[in-house]
């Protein structure tokens, strides 16, 4: 049982990264912490289902339409809302995500109603790979970590090495003397929402089909993701994975070996925790404020 | 002679008064109509079971077509409440002060219920036929409050029984809702395991939020449970289901009442459904039962396809009901609180889609029995004409009451 409680919290641990990732891409630009990334990624998934059931449209160009749905979505409320905020600060902005999260939730029980729904999905949650010693993964699974994965890699990439990416970083330690060095600050906030979006929604994707599909879906991966960043780190992207990993593992074995009650507010105890003793996160390093 | 005439006058004037409290109007009830309420999660974690008020609306729009109830017309007022008890609270509040209805039909949900039923005790309203197994209700009796759905230890018993007798298995793991819900069918198996002096090898409960089973799946599976009962949501059954399969851990599932649309239950679990056996309430959707056919032709007529299908949530809201428009069509021309709980008194073995319904003075738990349903693949003609696999409930038992 432990080597496979420990395989099923990769497995979960992959989708609290995916999480993870969306939101640790917003904070580390604006340091706004995006109260509506689940349920924007919640949006995106019901246009991949829309567009694969009553459009009838190929999963290829269904998930690649709805992610496109997703891209601009993020732009747009960063340019409708976040942007037109007076004198914002990260707190304002904070509330500004809030009540987008409460709008898109109403649009989407509005919408397609609160029952639950099948997402059709081309990878099997049930065909299992035997990992050895009878511990096993399924297809999904397997999936969902390599992308997990595979965005990490990417956007740890984009970050450090392309200037659009450096320009993000710029804007987060700086505004002002990032928009004094001819960086259009407005235009890189947009594309951070932008991309985080996407990656909420590849997150979506990959929990709707182990799950059911509602307008609920998102709300605790959301959470666990939050968590997960917390305790990564949340200006870290290999933190906010590690985070993610880590949190999936700890409340498999906590659920498996303590008490399965409390097995869902571990994940509380966990941010508590780091934040009395290492408030940075595990993964990322330390970092001050220059005044 | 004068005092005489001014003594007349005070009589009169008293009589008079007293006449016209006599003839104060009932709330929620004119010489044409009748006003009924119900909440139901038409949003929300529990939104699969809204369609039990909807069904409600269907079946009082059926009921005014043939003329209402003894020439009066049902005014039905549907809320939303999100299976969130602070909103049935404002909504119950709302349809007792503002819109004066005489009382509640139905209404899904044992903590929303749980929420708004000192108000209506407290106000006189009446309430029938809560959708939910919960024994809250009908325990201690209250004399406005007519519970219908078979309460859930009954339920729980019934499903225990037949586990250990019928299907031979010894080894029952339950899996519960970690609330009055899932407690009340837990209770319910751990007195029958008693009663036979037996244990179950496992009791796990599951939070709302949750949605990752995986460890509650491995420790069923260490535990060897032969048989798992679920009190759960529909959205943790799939989940349930699924990681189980996962898994490679093939125990039989044993279902509550509250997971008995099969089709539906079918397609959220991509097939895994089938071979799951789950208790029921009231007759299978393809019953050739008169009232049914009677109820599915309303169905045909009236209901929005686009949110609803002819499914057991569905027809449930007739159910649940039926007693309630009993009780109104025995209490006559002169319908008043006392007149209708005298009336629903009178109910004795009341048969409807549902078992038998009997109600008498301190007995307000109208029906205690159900019957075994089984979970089956076949093919189902979808409405685009396309035939496709689906699931289909094929019925295991006759109506069996807890002993």
């Amino acid at each position: 049982m432990f080597f496979q409680l420990i395989a099923s919290g990769v497995a979960i641990g992959a989708t609290y990264a995916l999480m993870a990732l969306a939101m640790v891409i917003i904070y580390k630009t604006s340091e706004v912490l995006n109260f509506a990334q689940g349920d924007m990624a919640m949006l995106s998934a019901f246009i991949a289902f829309m567009l694969l059931t009553s459009q009838g449209l190929g999963f290829a160009t269904a998930f690649a339409l709805a992610l496109a749905f997703a891209f601009f979505l993020g732009a747009f409320l960063e340019f409708a809302f976040l942007r037109r905020a007076k004198e914002p600060t990260v707190l304002g902005l904070i509330i500004i995500t809030l009540g987008l999260e409460m709008v898109i939730y109403g649009l989407a029980s509005w919408k397609w109603g609160g029952d639950q729904k099948d997402f059709p999905f081309p990878v099997s949650d049930f065909e299992t790979y035997n990992l050895g010693g009878g511990v096993v993964m399924s297809q999904l699974n397997l999936v969902t970590l390599a992308v997990a994965l595979a965005l990490m890699l990417m956007l740890f990439l984009f970050f450090s090495y392309t200037k659009v990416g450096v320009a993000m970083k710029a804007t987060q330690q700086n505004e002002s003397a990032a928009r004094l060095m001819g960086i259009r600050v407005n235009r890189v906030l947009m594309l951070t929402w932008g991309i985080s979006s996407v990656v909420g929604a590849a997150a979506a994707f990959l929990i709707a089909p182990t799950d059911t599909l509602d307008p609920n879906l998102m709300w605790t991966p959301q959470l666990k993701g939050f968590s997960a960043a917390v305790l990564g780190g949340m200006t870290s992207l290999p933190g906010a994975v590690g985070g993610g990993f880590l949190l999936g593992v700890i409340e498999n074995l906590f659920g498996g070996y303590v008490s399965v009650e409390f097995k869902s507010v571990v994940a509380f105890a966990v941010i508590v925790l780091v934040l009395c003793f290492k408030p940075s996160g595990l993964f990322a390093k330390h970092y001050v404020r220059k005044v | 002679m004068r005092k005489g005439l001014i003594a007349g006058l005070c009589l009169a004037l008293v009589l008079a008064w007293a006449g016209g409290v006599m003839a104060a109007e009932v709330r929620g009830v004119t010489p044409t109509t009748i006003k009924i309420g119900q909440w139901g999660p038409q949003t929300g974690p529990a939104a699969l079971w809204g369609s039990v008020a909807r069904g409600t609306g269907v079946y009082f729009q059926m009921l005014n077509e043939e003329g209402g109830i003894n020439g009066r017309k049902i005014e039905y007022f549907l809320r939303d409440d999100g299976y969130q008890p602070g909103r049935t609270k404002a909504v119950a509040k709302e349809l007792i002060e503002n819109v004066g209805i005489f009382g509640f039909a139905s209404g899904v949900g044992t903590s929303p219920g749980m929420a708004v039923m000192e108000d209506i005790v407290k106000n006189n309203l009446v309430w029938v036929g809560p959708a939910t197994g919960s024994t809250h209700w009908a325990f201690p009796p209250k004399k406005t409050v007519f519970a219908v759905y078979p309460n859930y230890p009954d339920e729980a018993a019934i499903l225990t029984n037949y586990i250990l007798f019928t299907l031979k298995k010894e080894k029952i793991a339950f899996i519960y809702q970690n609330d009055d819900y899932g407690k009340g069918g837990l209770d319910g198996a751990l007195n029958e395991m008693k009663a036979h002096g037996k244990k179950l090898v496992l009791e796990i409960p599951v939070e709302v939020t949750d949605t990752d089973l995986a460890s509650h799946v491995l420790k069923l599976k260490e535990a060897g449970a032969e048989a798992v009962i679920m009190w759960v949501l529909p959205k943790h059954a799939a989940i349930l289901v699924g990681t189980a399969a996962k898994l490679g851990y093939k125990p039989q599932w044993v279902a509550s009442s509250t997971l008995s649309d099969a089709p539906l239950m079918y397609n959220l679990t991509k097939g895994l459904w089938n071979g799951v056996i789950f208790g029921n309430f009231a007759e299978l959707p393809d019953s050739n039962d008169p009232l049914m056919a009677k109820y599915k032709a309303a169905f045909d007529k009236y209901a929005d396809k686009k949110s609803d299908h002819w499914g057991v949530f569905f027809y449930a809201g007739f159910g649940f009901v039926e007693p309630m428009v009993e009780g109104m069509k025995r209490a006559g021309k002169d319908l008043n609180p006392e007149t209708f709980v005298k009336a629903m008194e009178t109910l004795k073995d009341f048969k409807g889609i549902m078992g038998k319904v009997t109600f008498a003075p301190g007995q307000r738990q109208g029906m205690r029995e159900v019957f075994l349903a089984k979970c089956e693949t076949a093919d189902i003609t979808g409405p685009d004409g396309k035939t496709v696999k689906g699931g289909k409930a094929v019925r295991l038992s006759d109506w069996i009451s807890v002993k």
